[in-house]
């Protein structure tokens, strides 16, 4: 067997890219599903009600009604299709994509694991080597076209409910990625890198989260503005707007814009993980090697993930002012604020 | 792969022109950015192209549909004469001038110079970036910094009066 791994060679690390592409792909998509599940579960758990237990297979197995997940899945993709008279077509087609794509594509640059060697190469446990000279500006990039999805989806339907949501979204959207952006510089500007591989390396000794609170919080903040999810869930606002840019989807295409919103929760918690909580590293371990360091990082991504779904059933949504309000006038002076304290610092040969 | 970014690029560009919905013309032109972050790639700048997308095609155009979509005009208006004189000198114009700036580029003593030397290896980092930038191109840092401040002070005093 191992004569037989020698032998691929030169193809091991394509063969391990093609590995890692469809692991990140199918284990994203199969968390985020499950998201689905958990946050019907964790709504039911948080308001004392039972919640989904129904769905069985195989006789009487429900297993805390998983099923449903299946029952969900089935129904959307063999329910009509409806696409009304009033659309834009092509738009309307493409815009559950134009959500998915960019909510699934972030997650190719976070380090999943500890980087091991196999046969003689040095494979590395994300989808982007390091290396590549993009490092984190990769991720805000691909958060910044996020945008699209909602705004493209809420202009094809041609209502004004959604019209009304693609709007508060986007303004939603572009007045928080400034303050996401901040944070994430300030950490550049301490590690002295932007490549996440090294970023988790330098975070071996202190997590980040304790090095750069107020960054984390804001970081934290703009994360659910940048997912839309509760409490700034202003694209969807289902007691004001109806279901906003939802509205006119039906079947496969709404499954797809609902997947994408889970999609991007499980990204944005994946880089909050990186960013300030050592990424795949275990506290006082120093090399956990791959098996380990993955279920550290699994278990950290789940807890942000169980955090997103918390906070959604906790705290009700802002008002548009105060949204606008929190936005320009505290994040961003606090992002400026902790960027110069840093630099600062820095200057003084503190940090 | 330069065929398929440089396709991209102009596809979009040349389906901005001709659509008539500022709405999709809005998406062509991101789809042209698109295409310019994966050129930026190709010549070794991830930088670049990553800054490409951010404020290009994650800002200012969604600042433009933002814009458009406020105003709900969505359609261009027909125009009232088919005027085919100026449709034709502006066809001119522009293969006089595109063709003018191919030739300049061609006879530009950069793209000698870009030629003779290897092919760009090493990939442009943030950390070079940054470096270039505060020591050959400081006053010129500075100077954007100034001009973007005072856009950003007369846009708020504008709208002040508004209100």
């Amino acid at each position: 067997m191992s004569d037989f791994f020698t032998s691929l060679g030169v193809y091991i690390p394509i063969i391990w890219m093609l590995v890692k592409i469809l692991a990140v792909f199918v284990g994203v998509m199969s968390l985020s599903a499950v998201l689905t599940w958990a946050e019907r579960k964790g709504a039911a758990l948080i308001q004392d009600r039972i919640g989904p237990n129904r769905a069985k297979i195989i006789g009487n197995i429900r297993l805390f009604g998983i099923f449903h997940l299946m029952g969900d899945g089935f129904k959307l993709i063999f329910k009509e299709d409806l696409v009304p008279l009033h659309v834009t077509r092509g738009l309307f087609w493409i815009a559950p994509l134009l959500a998915f794509v960019p909510a699934m594509m972030g997650f190719a640059i976070v380090p999943f694991g500890q980087s091991f060697e196999w046969h003689g190469h040095v494979l590395h446990m994300s989808v982007i080597d390091p290396g590549n000279g993009m490092g984190m500006l990769y991720p805000m990039a691909i958060a910044s076209l996020a945008v699209y999805g909602i705004l493209t989806a809420s202009w094809a339907s041609n209502n004004k409910w959604s019209m009304l949501s693609g709007m508060r979204g986007t303004a939603n959207m572009i007045s928080y990625e400034i303050s996401f952006s901040l944070a994430v510089i300030a950490i550049f500007l301490q590690m002295g890198a932007y490549d996440p591989h090294e970023i988790i390396a330098a975070q071996s000794s202190m997590w980040n989260v304790v090095r750069q609170p107020l960054g984390f919080l804001l970081f934290f903040v703009c994360a659910f503005a940048e997912t839309n999810r509760l409490p700034f869930d202003f694209a969807e606002g289902e007691s004001e707007i109806v279901a906003g840019f939802l509205t006119e989807f039906s079947g496969m295409k709404l499954g797809f814009l609902w997947l994408s919103e889970y999609v991007h929760m499980v990204t944005v918690s994946a880089l909050m993980v990186t960013l300030y909580f050592g990424g795949w590293q275990i506290p006082f371990v120093a090399n956990p090697g791959p098996l380990l360091s993955f279920i550290a990082f699994a278990l950290k991504l789940l807890f942000f993930c169980w955090m997103f779904i918390w906070v959604r059933w906790t705290l009700p949504r802002f008002r548009y002012d105060q949204l606008m309000f929190i936005g320009w006038k505290i994040l961003l002076p606090i992002g400026f604020a902790n960027l110069l304290f840093y630099a600062w610092l820095i200057n003084k040969g503190v940090v | 792969m330069f065929l398929a970014f440089a396709l991209i690029t102009l596809g979009g560009a040349f389906a901005l022109l001709i659509q008539r919905n500022a709405v999709q013309a809005g998406l062509c032109m991101m789809l042209s950015f698109f295409g310019m972050a994966g050129l930026f790639l190709l010549l070794a700048n991830p930088v670049a192209a990553a800054l490409q997308i951010i404020v290009y095609s994650g800002a200012i155009t969604i600042l433009f549909l933002f814009v458009v979509m406020l105003l709900q005009s969505h359609r261009e208006e027909p125009s009232a004469h088919p005027r085919y004189i100026q449709k034709i000198l502006s066809a001119a114009l522009v293969i006089i001038l595109a063709l003018g700036a191919i030739k300049l580029v061609q006879s530009s003593k950069t793209l000698a110079d870009i030629q003779a030397a290897s092919p760009a290896s090493d990939l442009i980092t943030l950390e070079k970036l940054g470096e270039r930038l505060f020591t050959d191109h400081l006053v010129a840092l500075e100077a954007i910094g100034l001009l973007l401040l005072s856009a950003m002070i007369a846009a708020v005093v504008l709208i002040k009066k508004e209100a």
